[in-house]
Order: structure tokens, then C-alpha cells, then sequence
């Protein structure tokens, strides 16, 4: 069987690759380290134009985005509650805090038109700051003019809120550490910096990138599962794939178990760019190669599930009481142990109760599950995680490697140094949390 | 702290007369022993001098992919290389710029040993991710000295007790002198019949003692930095941050070279698996190379006649210069390109300078070369040579 | 009354510098100081008898080159001398230095790590790039992004161009630089710990961050800014202290006419119909002039010395988000002889420890928890200092045979938990001495005095909110055409005739005099 192009990763970017070239009349390859597809939630705006192109909505995805959206304790008791209805969320908040409530329109206002331009950004390549053609360059400034016509405001705030922190963000905003713990959690998703950590508003807008007005979780769907479903690529499971190249040319994937070997013309990776390229180091520019082993890309999250008797009464519960409360949790994590007293939420989607913990960084556990168990007030026994030992984004989305320094200064055109080789995986530009936006980016820029 | 010495100290620091050191990657080693260096400089030509290179980085590369790494720097094909070779090199970053040059001796199958003008354990380690290989400074546990000149080999040989006669220039061998192992390689920096010999810094200076109670009925000649570096001239040979900058300390592109320009074409394989600078060397060996390093012989009489002209007899240099010195094509007006190292032959009784000049010039052509006669700027009439200036057929023999 | 054609609030450097220049222009200048003495926070003062301190500010690295030219600086007393080495003893009793050979200081870090000694050359010679890429923007007035004006315009596309000539590499070191903590930036080239703790603290001096804090890595660059300049080393002590500098300064500006007068504070910018038309001093006397020029820092140049109306409530609104939180303190010690380090008991070859700074910064965790510690508001319990001994460079500081020592301290946030205290400060002192004690055994028994300075001290007697060094934090969202605020970067401010030149104005931070010349420039070219 001959390929053109063989993905590796059945992922939500890499099967989104895969059928994009597959619609364009490349016979395709998957190869897929699981066995079976991967059920958890994926989470992240979907954009439009994946759903539409893929005809994914035929296919059986589901979209959650619960309402209310968050749901998080308050110290005196009680929970405060928040929905897309802004009226209804300014309501909740009153009955904390009489002016972040005041706050809370505009806020939710001024965040939904930044994340606004981020998507504009996301939806295409990064742009090129070192290029010298027309077209890159028009692209680039009309950008430009795009941004600056959504008003002065917006161009203060993008210059001035980029490199902030959360903590500093919210702190401009609004006196309560409940809602500031619960907006703030979403700053530090998946990095290893604490909310005072510069480049944490970024992170926050980027997760808020396609969520409505007022909403500040991303969606949850069951994309991967809705793409498996999609017949046109073959799929290979059960089996880890290597890149191989010669003199500078990609030449196919080995598999593991047997040292198979599977030709092709293009490889397209949507595992770690790290781990995509390490085996074919001898080909690349040793400075390449460098900067490829200096992507940050520290684990920090532990995910997993809850077993419940019976449905809980919330969709997604937080637990980030405050500011101080995750920044705590950082301090563990800077020297290497896990969060005494971790940021936990609990994600309820599809019947199934899942768990985003953090901090939790490469190392033991072994009290991890008790932890959690006290935080969330449940038996220890209800408690299963799986410990990631890198960045569940295959790199983190801080403000050094973001745009065209993602995966690597320079290389964020998905194309890599090794003709044929090409990346798409959530360690590209525009990053995870964004469902399947790498994955079409890479496939146009491929075709 | 202060600057380190060589582990042949003991033996050196009592020559010095004038106590003139100068620095080297961080020691401290002679100019000139005695008060002026000529006599070092002509035991390079007439008997044996005896230098201290213990300075030189050394690296000991060992493990199953030693040669895969090795090959994957530097541009001469180190897959074919055979133990007991020694290759001379240059290495480049990936758009063929040079970064240093030095050796690689294959000890064994799985053992090399790479010596560098600059340290370049960094350059190995970043160019050796995923390969199975062990790389180690031994710059400060191995001493070197030099022995060059047309003795050189009998005065080894008696100390070694044992024919080198069969031992090829660029070829090493493991021996004993007075028990002491050492490796010896016919190796040098002179362009003459010589050999390094390479010793654990424990017993470098028996060894030390052992050459030169061995050569002084031959004439061995303690020598300096001073003799070495009139004699790399009249050999043509290239020295770092003179002649040419390292590509990774250049501060603009045009201070960069590549192998192709500093008549080195010789040292890029075409034959070999991908390595450093590649694609960009042959691209450049295809299009022809801008530039060339080539040599430059005054013109006696010119120069004569310059000092002549403000009643002057004419001076010449009394070391090797080392200097960024403008050439003019032979009109005197246009720049063609500019000289790095110079100075007076004793040997060949001739001004010389290595330059950089346009590619298209050929040997044979008249330029000019700029020169300050009392306090005043002045052009020598100069004659693209060839390079090397001098060399005995006992270098190779 | 006399009418001025500037007045000038306040004498620290950078009034003095914009007062030198505009005098040199030929305008008349009053400076109006409200300490019996000019130099705001780089002063010198014989605290206790004999014993002269650089109070506050302690080195000078960054001073503009062009400013000791245009002012013959030298002519008027300014000497600067160099700092030459770096010890930070480790707290296994070994140490890392930097000495002014680069042969030795390669040999000395290869003890540590044979690969970082090379690396430490590359990092420098990308860091000697960056620092070329950012020194225009420095002498720069920063365009408006927001503004739609031909100069404006024209600034931007400067700016863009010249960022695009840096190419691909460059560029993005510079991104790295710009977002990357200190930390995270050294790791990509280094392994040695105390290397890397060492390096970061120099990025985390007047800032309310610590070394893992993305935005802390550009300050990396300082050191080589001033290595760019021709200087003969980055680090310098002013013979005589920073006030030195303060002096030679006003004895410049005198030169060319101004006048400076001390003990004169300044309450009020008089305002009518949105035109300044000069100041209400604190005993109710009233200075008029053209052009009123505040070198405090944004807090007091808008918030105090104006009145609300005279502000936009956008500006107004800006200016209370500016960041301040001092985040360090000093202590001043007058000693009868010089400590002993255990890690270097001679003080190396010729003594050469006390000749240049000890760091103490033995790990990157040790400094990342002071700053955990300044946090959580406390006071660091064990923090990171940088100590030099003036009296060994400059023998004048200290009676024959006695020294003095001036340590910097970080952290000591300005907002203390229960408040800065008399008994406070003393515990801050004890917490300082001790620490160092720790690296000095017998430290302790050489103190003769202690003078322990807190933010809020430097607050009280600088003037300079919450104590900020820097006259307002030096982060990335408080430079360039953020500084202090958008739309007000270029010294101007909404008030007609009314200017700003501390260091609270791009570019900021250190005894540059960048800012005070930027201003006295904008001034000359817009007339009044």
C-alpha cells in the first residue's frame, strides 16, 4: 500500500490533518499510539469552519457548553454561580460584591473583543514578522489596521494586558477572591506560572477564544470520537511511530513493535514536537535542534475522573478560592512537589465526572489522590488520575512561545527543516485548547 | 587565580631570559626563550625545536557513534578515516561559515581525539543529541609538545627506541619514550618534518627531559610562539581570530569564511553522509567561492625604493606581524582585499603576507600592499604566490 | 517677580539633567528641591561620623555616556570607577565568581561547569546583540501606537523597520528577552545553578517579581547595555558615592546658569485654562514660568501636583494602575575592618573580594523564596543581597583602617503585613545581618553602625511612592509608550507648558539620566 502522506497521532489535530488531505485526494495513513480512541472530553473551542468543512455535526459531535458555566463554593457557604445570561451572572456576583457586579459587563465586554482578535489571529498562520513579500506583509498590516479599528482602547489593552498578569487583571477589576480565584484559575491552565506571573492575562484570553460573552470556560465536545468516526483515512492503532529521514528528506514512520517500516512522501506530526523530532536530530541545524529542546513544555496538570453514585448538581465545579489559594498552589509546584492544596475542577460532561488538577509536576504522587479527595470532600477511593509527564499542550502557552515562536522561533509554519516533515499537533501555532485549529492550519499550509 | 601554566613549566619557565609570555587559551606559554627568537626560528628549519602546545583544547570522543558525531562537524570524511590517521579539518555552522579548525586523530575503531584553537565541548555536545557517545575535555589532563625540524625524526626515534621511518606524514602511532606511553603524530605547525607527541600531563615532564637529553647532541631548541608563527607563515597555515574569525564570534557576515575561501577546498568532502554547513558548501563549490587566501610576496626592489625615496635602507619586520593591512589592485586605487599576517622569511629572504583577495585573482598578479614609511602611507608592489611559501619535500618524505 | 522660562520640580538626577541641558540651550531654569540637599535617591551622606554612604542608590552602571560628553561631567568632579569583580559564596562553603579577566573568570566557571564556560561566552555575545537592539529605543521618544499622527506613524514604521533589520535570530532572542523569566531564559544556556541565580538576580532588582517571573529576563541585558557605551566595565562606583554624580550634575547645570534651590518644596502645579503657569511652594510662595517640569515620579507628577480636573479621568485612572510596590530596602554599615567569607577567607589574590560586589545568591530556589516570602507581605527572612564595600574603591568613604558597607536588600515589600513598624525595621535589619553572618562568620562583631532603610523610609525621605527605586516598576507593561501611561510616554502631559522627566518616563530606571535628557529635548523642540 503506497501513502502520501502518513499522520502521526489520532488526535483531534492530527485526524483533522488527516481528513483535510484525505478531501484533497491524498491517500492517508494514521498511526495511533492507543489501541482504542481516546473517550475523554476534548476541550476547546471548535472553529466553525473544522465543523463545517469536516461535516462533523453529521458525525455526531456534541458540544457542551454548560449553563451555568461555573459553579464555585463561597467561604461563608452558599455557591456562587455564574451563566451566560449577563444579567443573571451580575446578579450572583452582587450578592457578593455590589461592585464587581457593577464591573462585570464591561469586563466580560472588553475580554470577549480581545479573545475576538486572538481568534482572528488563530485561524490562520502566525504572522511572519520576518517576511518580505507583499502578500505576508498586507496580511500583517492589515491586521494591523484591523486591530486599530476596533478602537484605541483596544489597542492599549492588548499592549497592556498581553504581558500582565492575571492577578494584576483581575486585581484592576474586581475585590472578590471567589470570583477572582474562578476567573483567575483560567489564566493559569496548563502553565507552570502562578497568577502574579506576567503573560497569565494572555492565557486567560486564549481560553477564552471562541466561548460566548460572559463565559470563561472553554466548550467540551467529543470531537476525536466524532472525527474516528469518519471514514477516508486508514488507521493504524496499537502502534508508536518513529520519523525517519535521509539527507534532509523525510522518508517515512517505523513502527515500534516489529521496526515496520511505512514509506511515504510526507509525515505529518501531531505529537510532541519534541519527541517528533529528537529521533532525527542528525538532520536538523544543531541550533534548530536546540531551540527544539528548549520548548518549555513542564507538566503541571493532572487529569483524570470521579466516580459519583449520582449526578452531581453542578456541570463544572471550581475549586480556586482565591488568588493567594492558586499561587500557594504554585509555590509547591516551583520546587518540584505537588500542590498541597491544588487548584481542582470538576468537569461534568456526557454522563462521565471529570478532573482537571493542578499543580502537578513530573514526579510522586502517592498522596495525590488523598489530596484531591480532601479538597473535593469525597473518599479517596472515588479519585483516579493520571499524572501527565509533559505539557498536555506540548508546550506551554506563555508569551515565548506563542505566534511565531511556536513550536520554534521561526518555524511556526507547521513545515520543519526536513523536506516532507511537517508538525500540527496542539505544540504548533495557535496551541491546545483549540480543538482541531492546528490540525486545519497545517493541512492548508501542507496543501 | 591568575593565568595557569603548562604542566611543562618546571622546565620552560627556567629558559626564559626575557621572561616574554604571552596568553593561549587562558596559560601562559614563551614567545621566545632567549632574548631574540631567531635561533628558536631556524632550529624549525636547520635541527629540532621543541614547543609547549599543551594549550590546545583537546577532546577524547569515544562510544559507538564517536565517528557518526564526528563525521556529522566537521567537513573531511571521518567515516573512511582508518586508526592511526590523523585528519586536519575545519568545521563550519550550517551556512558553511567556519568555525574553527583543528585535528582528529582516530585512536581506535570507537576512540578519537579532536583538538580546537577554541573550546568546543558545546559545539560537540549540541551537535550529539541521540547519539550513544561520551565526550571529554582532557585539554588539562594531556600535555603536547611539538618537535619540528629536519632532526626531529631521529631524535624521536633514539628517544622512542624504535624505527619511525614507516610512520606517514599524518599518521600516529602509540610509544614509549623512557618508559613514559605517549601517542605520537607526524603532525606540526611549521611545514616541516615534525611530530606531536601527545602524554599524560603526570609525566610531561620526564618527558620533557628525556627529548632534550636526547637532542641536544642534535641541536634541540626549546622555541617560542614567536619562531612558530614565521614558520606557519612560510607553511601557509591558517590561525584563528588572525586570519580568520570563528563564524560563531563573528560579529557581522562579512567576517565570516568558509572553508572554500581559505584555500581549504581540499578539507570538504564531497563523498560523505550529510553534515554541518552541507548543503550551503556545495552550493558555494558549485557557484565558486567569493574569496581566497591565498599568499603575497613583496617586491624587494619596491620596497627598497620606497624607503630609498626618504633616504632611508629598508625596514624589515622583526616579527611576524598579525594585522588587518589593506590591498589595492595594481593601479593602487581599488581595494582587492586585505592581508592578515606577514613578515620577513630568514629562510627564503622574502617578505611575505597572507591575504584575502577576490576570488578572481590570479597567482601571478601584480597588487599592491599598503605599508607605513616613516609615518606615512605608502604601497608596496606585491605578487600573488601560492601557498604554501616553503615546503621540504622531508615534510612529506 | 522674576519669571523663569522652566521651572523644575525636583533635584534628583534626572531634574538635574533636563536642568543642565535646558540651561546649556540657554533658557533660565530654577530647580526646585525639597531637601536641604540635590540628588533625590542617588545622595551621599556621613550618616555617622567619618562614615560616608551612598543612602540609596549605590552604583552606577547605565549612566548615558552622551550626558557625561554634552555636560563635561568629569570637568565638574564626576570620576567613575569599576566594580570589578562579582563573589557569590555558596551555601556549601564553595563560591562562584566573576573577575575582570575573561581567561580567568572562563577558568572559574569551568570549575563549574566546562560546558557553561562556553556558554557563557555565546550568551554573551548574543546578549552584546540584544543590547545593540535595544539601545536605540532607549534614546527614543516612544510613538503613540494608538494615535493615528504622521509622527506617530512615522515612529512606528522606524520601529518596525528596525526590528525587522535585526533578522529572524535576533528577533526572537529578543522576544525570548522581552517575555521569558530570567530563569527560564538561563536554563536554555546554562546548568550551573549559582551561575543562573547569580545572573537573575541583577533581573529582578527594583521589580516586585522573582527570578521564575516571565518579564524579568530583559533586565539581563542591562549589564551589556553599558559595556556597548565604550565603558570600561558595566558596574561603576562614583568616587565620593552616587551623590557624586548628583553634584557634578548641579555643578553643570550651575554652569550654564541655573539656579537650584534647595529646601523648596513644591505643592502645587499652578493651572489656568489647561496651561501651567508655574508653582505653589510649600510656605505659600508662587514661582511662575512658561514651562514647569516635574521629575517626581507619575504618582506626585499627576496625582499631587495637579488637581483631578486638570486630568482626563482615563489618565487619571492610568496612573492609579501604575505599579509602585518598593520591593527593596538597604542597610548601611559602618565596620572596624573588613569581613571574612568563609568561602574565601583571604578575600582572594590581592583582596580582590572586597574590591568588587558579593552576591548573595547561592541558588535560584534561595532567591525565588525571598521573593515567596515578599509575596505573601514579609519581609525576606533569608534575602538576596548585593554588598559592596565603597571604602575599598573610594578610601575617602571611611576613617583610615574602618569600611563601609552598603547592602541592597530584596525583598522588603513596601505593603508589610501589620505595617512597617520602628521595631519592624529593626527585625529587617537583624534578618539582613544575620543572613550575612551566615556567609561570614564573625561578620557580626565588626558592625561600629546600622542604618536599616525600608521603602517606606525611602519613601519618606526621597519622596518616591511606595518606595520604588525605579520611581515605578520597571515591567514590561510599564515601558515604552506604556510609561507612565498610553498616550502620555512622550514627557508631555494634558496640562499645556507641563512636562515629565523622572524616571517614571521611558526609559526608566538606574542612574541613566536617559529620561531628564528625553524631556529637555522634547522641550527644546516644542518651544515651551
Amino acid at each position: 500500500m503506497k501513502y502520501d502522506a502518513i499522520v502521526i497521532g489520532a488526535g483531534a489535530n492530527g485526524l483533522v490533518t488527516a481528513h483535510y488531505l484525505a478531501r484533497a485526494g491524498k491517500r492517508v495513513c494514521v498511526v495511533e499510539q492507543r489501541d482504542v480512541p481516546d473517550t475523554s472530553a476534548d476541550i476547546g473551542w471548535i472553529p466553525d469552519v473544522v465543523i463545517r468543512d469536516l461535516g462533523l455535526s453529521g458525525a455526531g459531535l456534541r458540544i457542551a457548553e454548560p449553563d451555568p458555566w461555573i459553579t464555585a463554593p463561597l467561604p461563608a457557604g452558599g455557591t456562587l454561580e455564574l451563566s451566560r445570561d449577563i444579567r443573571r451572572s451580575t446578579e450572583a456576583i452582587r450578592r457578593i460584591s455590589p461592585r464587581d457586579a457593577e464591573q462585570w459587563p464591561e469586563f466580560c465586554g472588553r475580554m470577549h473583543t480581545l479573545a475576538g482578535v486572538l481568534q482572528r489571529l488563530y485561524l490562520a498562520p502566525a504572522p511572519d514578522i520576518e517576511a518580505t513579500d507583499a502578500r505576508e506583509l498586507s496580511r500583517i498590516a492589515g491586521l494591523g489596521l484591523y486591530v486599530r479599528r476596533l478602537g484605541k482602547q483596544t489597542v492599549i489593552d492588548l499592549a497592556r494586558i498581553l504581558p500582565m498578569s492575571i492577578a494584576e487583571l483581575l486585581d484592576d477589576w474586581f475585590e472578590n477572591d471567589t470570583l477572582k480565584g474562578l476567573l483567575g484559575a483560567l489564566g493559569i491552565w496548563h502553565l507552570k506560572q502562578g497568577p502574579r506571573a506576567g503573560g497569565t492575562a494572555f492565557n486567560f484570553l486564549h481560553h477564552h477564544v471562541g466561548s460566548r460573552l460572559g463565559v470563561f470556560r472553554p466548550a467540551r465536545s467529543n470531537m476525536t470520537q466524532a472525527l474516528s468516526t469518519i471514514s477516508g483515512v486508514e488507521m493504524r492503532r496499537g502502534a508508536h511511530a518513529t520519523v525517519l529521514a535521509k539527507n534532509g528528506r523525510a522518508t517515512g514512520v517505523m513502527l515500534d513493535q516489529d521496526g515496520e517500516t511505512i514509506a511515504a512522501p510526507l509525515v505529518i506530526s501531531s505529537a510532541p514536537p519534541r519527541a517528533t523530532l529528537e529521533p532525527v536530530a542528525l538532520e536538523l541545524d544543531p541550533e534548530f535542534a536546540r531551540a527544539v529542546r528548549n520548548i518549555k513544555a513542564r507538566a503541571v496538570v493532572a487529569r483524570g475522573s470521579l466516580s459519583v453514585g449520582s449526578p452531581p448538581p453542578y456541570s463544572t465545579l471550581c475549586i480556586a478560592p482565591s488568588l493567594d489559594y492558586l499561587e500557594h498552589a504554585y509555590d509547591d509546584a516551583k520546587y518540584g512537589h505537588d500542590s498541597a492544596a491544588p487548584y481542582v475542577e470538576v468537569q461534568r460532561t456526557d454522563g462521565r465526572v471529570e478532573l482537571h488538577v493542578q499543580y502537578v509536576p513530573p514526579g510522586q504522587h502517592e498522596k495525590l489522590a488523598a489530596t484531591v479527595a480532601q479538597v473535593l470532600q469525597v473518599q479517596p477511593s472515588q479519585v483516579q488520575l493520571q499524572p501527565a509527564e509533559e505539557s498536555l499542550y506540548h508546550g506551554e502557552l506563555t508569551l515565548d512561545q506563542i505566534l511565531f515562536m511556536r513550536p520554534v522561533p521561526g518555524w511556526s509554519r507547521y513545515r520543519m527543516p526536513i523536506e516532507g516533515l511537517y508538525l500540527c499537533g496542539s505544540g504548533t501555532h495557535p496551541g491546545g485548547g483549540l480543538p482541531g485549529a492546528a490540525g486545519r492550519n497545517a493541512a492548508r499550509a501542507i496543501l | 587565580m591568575s593565568l595557569r601554566t603548562t604542566p611543562f613549566h618546571s622546565r620552560t619557565a627556567p629558559l626564559s631570559e626575557g621572561q616574554a609570555w604571552r596568553r593561549w587559551a587562558g596559560y601562559v606559554v614563551a614567545s621566545s626563550y632567549e632574548l631574540s627568537h631567531d635561533r628558536e626560528y631556524h632550529a624549525i628549519r636547520n635541527s629540532a625545536a621543541l614547543f609547549d602546545v599543551s594549550p590546545l583544547y583537546k577532546y577524547l570522543i569515544t562510544g559507538r557513534d564517536a565517528r557518526r558525531l564526528l563525521d556529522h562537524v566537521v567537513t573531511r570524511n571521518v567515516a573512511k578515516a582508518k586508526v592511526g590517521q590523523v585528519l586536519y579539518t575545519p568545521w563550519c555552522d550550517t551556512d558553511g561559515k567556519q568555525i574553527d579548525d583543528g585535528t582528529i586523530s582516530v585512536l581506535d575503531e570507537q576512540t578519537f581525539r579532536m583538538t580546537s584553537a577554541d573550546p568546543t565541548l558545546r559545539w560537540l555536545h549540541l551537535n550529539a543529541s541521540g547519539l550513544d557517545v561520551q565526550i571529554a575535555d582532557v585539554s588539562d589532563t594531556t600535555a603536547a609538545v611539538s618537535l619540528q625540524g629536519p632532526s626531529a625524526r631521529e631524535i624521536l626515534q633514539l628517544a622512542a627506541e624504535r624505527d619511525l621511518g614507516a610512520l606517514k606524514y599524518f599518521r600516529l602511532t602509540s610509544a614509549k619514550i623512557r618508559g613514559i606511553p605517549v601517542t605520537i603524530s607526524r603532525t606540526g605547525y611549521t611545514g616541516d618534518l615534525g611530530f606531536e607527541v601527545w602524554v599524560d600531563s603526570g609525566r610531561a615532564v620526564a618527558l620533557w627531559d628525556a627529548l632534550i637529553e636526547t637532542g641536544t647532541p642534535y641541536g634541540i631548541t626549546p622555541a617560542g610562539m614567536l619562531a612558530l608563527d614565521v614558520a606557519r607563515i612560510e607553511a601557509g597555515l591558517l590561525l584563528i581570530e588572525v586570519d580568520y574569525f570563528s563564524s560563531r564570534h563573528a560579529l557581522i557576515e562579512s567576517q565570516k569564511s568558509s572553508p572554500l575561501e581559505l584555500g581549504l577546498a581540499w578539507t570538504v568532502a564531497t563523498d560523505k553522509e550529510r553534515y554541518n554547513g552541507q548543503a550551503a558548501l556545495d552550493a558555494e563549490r558549485s557557484r565558486g567561492p567569493e574569496w581566497q587566501f591565498t599568499g603575497l610576496t613583496v617586491d624587494w626592489d619596491s620596497l627598497e625604493q620606497l624607503y630609498a625615496d626618504v633616504g632611508l635602507p629598508p625596514r624589515l619586520p622583526t616579527q611576524a606581524w598579525r594585522a588587518s593591512v589593506p590591498i589595492y589592485d595594481r593601479g593602487g586605487r581599488k581595494q582587492i582585499g586585505y592581508a592578515t599576517s606577514g613578515g620577513w622569511s630568514p629562510l627564503l629572504k622574502q617578505y611575505m603576507a597572507l591575504a584575502h583577495l577576490g576570488s578572481e585573482h590570479k597567482p601571478g598578479t601584480d597588487v599592491r600592499m599598503e605599508l607605513t614609511v616613516e609615518h606615512r602611507r605608502k604601497q608596496a608592489k606585491a605578487v600573488l604566490t601560492p601557498l604554501p611559501f616553503f615546503n621540504p619535500e622531508r615534510k612529506r618524505a | 517677580m522674576k519669571q523663569y522660562d522652566t521651572i523644575i520640580i525636583g533635584g534628583g538626577h534626572n531634574g538635574l539633567v533636563t536642568a543642565a541641558y535646558l540651561a546649556r540651550a540657554g533658557k533660565s531654569v530654577l530647580v526646585l528641591e525639597r531637601r536641604p540637599r540635590v540628588g533625590g535617591a542617588a545622595v551621599t551622606e556621613e550618616i555617622f561620623p567619618g562614615f560616608k554612604f551612598s543612602m540609596f542608590s549605590y552604583v552606577v552602571s547605565l549612566l548615558r555616556p552622551e550626558i557625561i560628553r554634552d555636560l563635561d561631567l568629569p570637568r565638574h568632579g564626576l570620576h567613575i570607577l569599576p566594580l570589578e569583580s562579582t563573589v557569590t559564596p555558596m551555601e556549601n562553603g564553595n563560591y562562584l565568581a566573576a573577575w575582570a579577566d575573561h581567561d580567568e573568570s572562563r577558568r572559574e566557571l569551568y570549575r563549574h561547569s566546562p560546558r557553561d564556560a562556553e556558554a557563557y561566552d555565546e550568551y554573551g555575545h548574543l546578549m552584546h546583540f540584544m543590547a545593540r537592539a535595544v539601545k536605540p529605543i532607549l534614546s527614543m521618544v516612544p510613538p503613540d501606537p494608538t494615535s493615528f499622527a504622521p509622527g506617530d506613524l512615522a515612529g512606528l514604521l522606524k520601529l518596525g523597520r528596525h526590528f525587522r533589520g535585526l533578522g529572524g535570530e535576533r528577533l526572537h532572542a529578543l522576544v525570548k528577552l522581552m517575555t521569558m523569566s530570567s530563569a527560564d531564559f538561563l536554563d536554555e544556556w546554562f546548568e550551573t545553578d549559582v551561575l543562573k541565580a547569580t545572573k537573575s538576580a541583577s533581573g529582578i532588582i527594583g521589580t516586585f517579581l522573582g527570578p521564575r517571573s516571565p518579564g524579568t529576563a530583559y533586565v539581563l541585558l542591562h549589564h551589556y547595555m553599558g559595556e556597548l557605551d565604550g565603558v570600561f566595565r558595566a558596574w561603576g562606583f562614583a568616587k565620593g558615592g552616587t551623590g557624586a554624580v548628583s553634584e557634578a550634575i548641579a555643578s553643570a547645570a550651575r554652569s550654564f546658569g541655573a539656579e537650584i534651590r534647595c529646601n523648596a518644596g513644591v505643592s502645587k502645579v499652578m493651572v489656568k485654562n489647561g496651561r501651567a503657569l508655574g508653582v505653589a511652594l510649600e510656605n505659600g510662595d508662587e514661582l511662575r514660568a512658561s514651562t514647569v517640569v516635574s521629575s517626581l515620579d507619575p504618582r506626585r507628577t499627576f496625582l499631587q501636583l495637579l488637581e483631578r480636573g486638570d486630568l482626563p479621568d482615563d489618565l487619571i485612572g492610568d496612573i492609579h494602575r501604575f505599579k509602585f510596590r518598593g520591593s527593596s530596602g538597604k542597610v548601611n554599615l559602618a565596620l572596624s575592618g573588613l569581613p571574612k567569607f568563609a568561602c574565601m577567607p583571604d578575600g582572594g589574590p590581592g583582596g580582590r573580594l572586597h574590591r568588587g560586589a558579593v552576591s548573595i545568591s547561592p541558588s535560584l530556589d534561595y532567591v525565588e523564596r525571598a521573593y515567596d516570602d515578599a509575596k505573601y507581605g514579609e519581609f525576606s527572612r533569608r534575602p538576596y543581597m548585593d554588598i559592596v564595600f565603597p571604602s575599598m574603591i573610594d578610601p575617602g568613604m571611611a576613617p583610615p583602617g574602618k569600611h563601609v558597607m552598603s547592602i541592597f536588600v530584596q525583598y522588603a515589600p513596601y505593603t508589610q503585613n501589620g505595617g512597617w513598624t520602628d521595631a519592624r525595621r529593626e527585625e529587617f535589619g537583624d534578618a539582613v545581618v544575620n543572613t550575612v553572618e551566615q556567609f561570614a562568620p564573625g561578620f557580626k562583631s565588626l558592625i561600629l553602625h546600622r542604618q536599616v532603610i525600608t521603602p517606606l523610609d525611602i519613601e519618606r525621605i526621597t519622596g518616591l511612592s511606595e518606595g520604588n527605586i525605579f520611581a515605578g516598576e520597571l515591567a514590561l507593561h510599564q515601558l515604552f509608550f506604556l510609561r507612565p501611561a498610553p498616550g502620555w510616554a512622550k514627557f508631555t502631559t494634558p496640562v499645556r507648558g507641563f512636562y515629565q522627566a523622572g524616571s517614571g518616563t521611558h526609559p526608566g530606571g538606574g542612574i541613566m539620566g536617559a529620561s531628564g535628557r528625553l524631556a529637555a529635548m522634547t522641550i527644546l523642540k516644542n518651544g515651551t
